[in-house]
């Protein structure tokens, strides 16, 4: 059974500037009879071709007691398959002049390609392999164990601020699983073992909980003999995939936490909220324009006064929108001689002027330019494209949304800033985290 | 050591195993094809159009950076750079960002080793508002007092924070033991120290001494027609006039001096040195192998581009084989060549946990080493270029990809065909020829090696792998001086 579709193509989004108009991402989507979702975006001005794998499965389906252990699971897709001996997608892309990567979401795993284009029926038999089975040995385990204990001490430990952005993620929720770092803990990766990357595989890396997403140089006919030829096979198990049913409590008063890590030159803070999720359009695209409008560019809220102020030395925002509830994080690193409290007060100073007065028609539009040239950027290379639509399909359950989201982001009004703002970040309730060097712990205080 | 590389890749060859479906005959990729102008006032200025999406990539490129930081002002080139985009004549500060923002664009200037980059990024619709910005900073630039100061707290800010981590304190350590007190010695971004001692005029003078429209190079990619680009550039560079002040004298005098010497000092002076920075507090251990790489226009740039690739570009090159893939001690590893105007360095790196620094800092040597020792198998050197190639592929595909390619040719001043000649010259690099340009460049025994952690837990296995050992707290480092320590005499 083939069900073919053709996204309509109305959805335009037009800068307000001027006459410039996004392309579009034109995909056709057909779902093969074991569930296996598949979009194909032809773009033939480079011989090359990016092909994607995603998995409805990430860091929130960490086994208990095995945070990190999906991450760790992304590195052993790496190794033995059944007819594939360990780093062999290697000699299949970067070999042949192209690259392969994957990145282990909180609600997803992406894996991903890109080759020279008459590698592409290669590489779809190797993908199909790799979702077939995986042979790890005991060796190449314990050893790909190791890099990602290697890869927390590069992100986490060597850092002088990995610490408070690990903080942030595990402070910021009460009940649900995205409050386990995706990188996870030395111990608790030191707990995973074979048998736990079997049961991995069989439980969530199945055609139904996948989408391949191929897009750049083929022919559209050839793809599809040679998607039904590699991935049909594929058994459909008959078992239920099991999902995160956990609901994550409203958070009922603010929650203020210290926290003293060796070797930080200058304090921070750092301030997250609970968000809608990113299918919930109607707040969470306005959510995402006033990160925009806070943090985006050195004419931004903070950046002039955090940091032209010369209160921080960086200042972020950023709507990190998830397929459940997500996150409305802002930190601050403070220059020199500078207090967190003094960058909290001028935060909160800001999200209350965002909240009262509505934002000018020209600071509106300057945010949603620097939206859409961003995704024009992102849809300069197929794999940009590939990202775009896996985005969509994850977080917005629609791939639509690569195109319609931007005509819902043109679509924001000063109001919808102003009701975001005060409906999440001033009447929600914020987790705050003082960061500091250890030399700050009094003396015999229990933090 | 023995590698060996899977080659039965396409025949059918293990038993119970299925082998993947062979290639199709490849599709020839159509490069870019840059044309280019050059101004009345001498500024060139280079075109690649590209129509697939509505977007284009600029630089303005100036021929001078931090190479050009007098001896008390490292960080000078640097500084102006981000001084630059703060206010000009008729705008300030605000203005320029608030305007630019409003295009949706982004404008952003700094310093690299022998250039000066302002990049713009832009919808197609927004270039011509746009690029009046970039010639506005570039032409106008006021260097206003408070505006320096501003910049200078912040790049000191940044250094102390940078300065608390191993990975960037073992490569600014590096720089300094692989060029001494030549010009590509000394960090980019300078030292709190070094920045404290400079001046708004300071700023002025670098300015007014080496932005002019003869020693800059423009450079548009994207959704451009190139009589439309040209005519722009005149619009908003034609008046540009240099300055009457030709190149400072004691600068080019210093550049070319250090020229000469740091060709002698790599005959007779260069006696490694082997340092660790003890941060014990520090999260992982950070360990840099260095030693002098060679010019962009030396002939053997491909060769050495290809040895590279063998060594340390890519997942699968030999010291992301040996350290990540085979014994799990990093998350990666890798090694460049980073050819300047003059001798650039070549390095390699990695971080680890601090036990196995020392362990990683053997491999890293003899990796460098074993490359002159055997031959490259061609079923390695095969792969090796073609991942060289595909990366060329890939660095073209986008607008910000293309500009930097065309503007590093622009810069060492070689022919822009050259896009043309990268796979072909590539592909005609033989393992004689990367075994020759080993022996003589990537020697594992005139090497410098810094490991950045705590140095109780990999002091004593270092030393016994390499003899004499300097050991130098964070308190006594001086990155402005070729010894690395503080003079304790002074003050």
């Amino acid at each position: 059974m083939r069900l073919a579709r053709i996204a309509l193509l109305l959805l335009i989004a037009t800068a307000a500037s001027a006459a410039t108009t996004i392309p579009p991402i034109a995909y056709k989507h057909r779902v093969l009879p074991n569930g296996l979702e598949v979009y194909s975006v032809q773009d033939r001005s480079t011989p090359t071709v990016a092909i994607h794998v995603w998995y409805r499965v990430g860091s929130k389906d960490d086994p208990q007691g095995r945070s990190g252990f999906a991450h760790l699971f992304e590195h052993i897709m790496f190794k033995s398959t059944k007819n594939m001996p360990a780093e062999m997608m290697d000699r299949l892309t970067e070999d042949v002049g192209g690259f392969n990567n994957a990145t282990t979401f909180d609600d997803s795993t992406a894996y991903y390609e890109v080759v020279p284009s008459n590698y592409l029926e290669t590489l779809l038999w190797a993908e199909a392999d790799r979702m077939g089975a995986l042979t790890v040995d005991e060796g190449s385990f314990k050893s790909e164990r190791d890099v990602v204990k290697e890869e927390y001490r590069y992100r986490v430990l060597a850092p002088p601020y990995g610490k408070l952005f690990y903080a942030l993620v595990e402070q910021s929720f009460a009940a649900h699983p995205y409050k386990r770092p995706g990188i996870g803990s030395i111990e608790d990766l030191d707990a995973a073992t074979i048998a736990d990357v079997k049961a991995f595989h069989s439980t969530f890396y199945r055609p139904d909980n996948a989408v391949l997403i191929v897009a750049g140089d083929f022919e559209q006919q050839q793809l599809d003999g040679w998607v039904d030829k590699y991935f049909t096979p594929i058994a459909r198990p008959a078992t239920e995939i099991p999902r995160v049913s956990v609901q994550e409590p409203p958070r009922t008063e603010e929650k203020r936490i210290t926290e003293y890590a060796a070797n930080v030159p200058f304090p921070a803070v750092g301030m997250t909220w609970l968000t809608p999720r990113a299918r919930d359009h109607a707040d969470a695209v306005p959510l995402f324009v006033a990160a925009t409008i806070l943090a985006e560019g050195n004419s931004s809220r903070l950046q002039e006064k955090l940091v032209r102020g010369e209160i921080a030395q960086e200042a972020f925002a950023d709507a990190d929108l998830k397929e459940d509830l997500g996150l409305f994080g802002i930190v601050a690193i403070m220059g020199s001689g500078k207090q967190p409290a003094e960058a909290e007060k001028l935060i909160r100073a800001e999200l209350a002027a965002l909240a009262e007065k509505p934002v000018s028609a020209a600071e509106l539009e300057k945010a949603k330019n620097l939206i859409l040239t961003s995704a024009l950027r992102e849809r300069e290379t197929s794999n940009g494209k590939g990202f775009s639509l896996g985005e969509a399909l994850i977080l917005h359950h629609d791939a639509a949304f690569a195109n319609a989201g931007l005509a819902r982001v043109q679509a924001v009004t000063a109001a919808d800033v102003q009701r975001v703002t005060k409906k999440y970040l001033i009447e929600g309730k914020p987790v705050v985290i003082t960061y500091l060097d250890e030399s700050a712990k009094p003396a015999g205080g229990a933090q | 050591m023995k590698r060996t590389v899977l080659s039965l890749l396409f025949a059918a060859s293990l038993s119970a195993q299925v082998a993947p479906p062979p290639p199709a005959a490849p599709r020839e990729a159509k490069l870019p094809q840059p044309v280019e102008k050059t101004l009345a006032n001498g500024l060139r200025v280079i075109v690649v159009p590209k129509h697939d999406i509505p977007l284009v990539a600029a630089r303005l490129l100036i021929k001078a950076g931090g190479a050009a930081d007098p001896a008390d002002r490292e960080g000078l080139a640097s500084l102006t750079a981000t001084v630059l985009t703060q206010g000009t004549k008729t705008k300030s500060a605000e203005q320029i960002a608030r305007d630019v923002e409003a295009l949706g664009a982004t404008l952003t200037s700094d310093a690299g080793w022998d250039s000066t980059s302002v990049n713009l990024s832009v919808m197609s619709s927004n270039l011509t508002a746009a690029m009046a910005y970039v010639a506005d900073v570039a032409r106008n630039a006021t260097f206003a007092k408070d505006e320096l100061e501003r910049e200078r707290a912040q790049a000191i800010d940044s250094l102390q924070v940078a300065l608390t981590e191993p990975r960037p304190v073992a490569g600014m350590v590096a720089s300094r033991l692989i060029f001494g007190d030549a010009p590509y010695g000394h960090n980019l971004g300078g030292t709190p120290v070094s920045l404290g001692k400079i001046g708004r005029t300071d700023l002025v003078q670098f300015h007014a001494t080496h932005y002019r429209p003869d020693n800059a190079v423009l450079v548009l990619a994207g959704d451009v027609k190139a009589e439309d680009a040209f005519k722009l550039a005149e619009s908003q560079f034609g008046a540009w006039k240099s300055s009457s002040r030709r190149v400072d004298e004691s600068t080019s005098r210093r550049v070319a001096e250090s020229t000469s010497s740091s060709k002698t000092r790599r005959l007779e002076d260069s006696k490694p040195r082997v340092v660790v920075i003890d941060m014990p507090e520090s999260g992982q251990a950070a360990v840099v192998v260095g030693r002098q790489g060679i010019r962009r226009t030396d002939p053997a740039y491909l060769t050495a581009q290809v040895a590279n690739s063998v060594l340390g570009a890519g997942y699968s090159s030999r010291l992301n084989q040996e350290i990540r893939i085979k014994r799990g001690l990093s998350y990666g590893a890798g090694s460049s060549f980073e050819p300047r105007v003059d001798v650039g360095p070549f390095t390699a790196g990695t971080e680890t946990k601090h036990e196995s620094a020392a362990e990683v800092a053997g491999i890293v040597v003899g990796e460098m080493s074993q490359l002159s020792a055997a031959a490259v198998p061609e079923a390695e050197l095969t792969p090796r270029k073609a991942a060289l190639i595909g990366g060329f592929a890939q660095s073209l595909e986008t607008t910000s990809g293309i500009v930097t390619r065309v503007s590093s040719l622009a810069l060492y001043g070689l022919p822009l065909s050259d896009i043309n000649r990268y796979v072909s010259g590539v592909q005609a690099v033989t393992a004689a020829d990367v075994q020759k340009f080993a022996a003589s460049n990537l020697g594992g025994k005139d090497v410098n090696v810094v490991v950045a952690g705590d140095a109780s837990k990999f002091v004593e296995p270092l030393r016994k792998q390499f003899g004499e050992v300097e050991v130098i707290k964070p308190e006594e480092l001086d990155l402005s001086s070729p010894t690395l320590r503080v003079r304790k005499a002074k003050r």
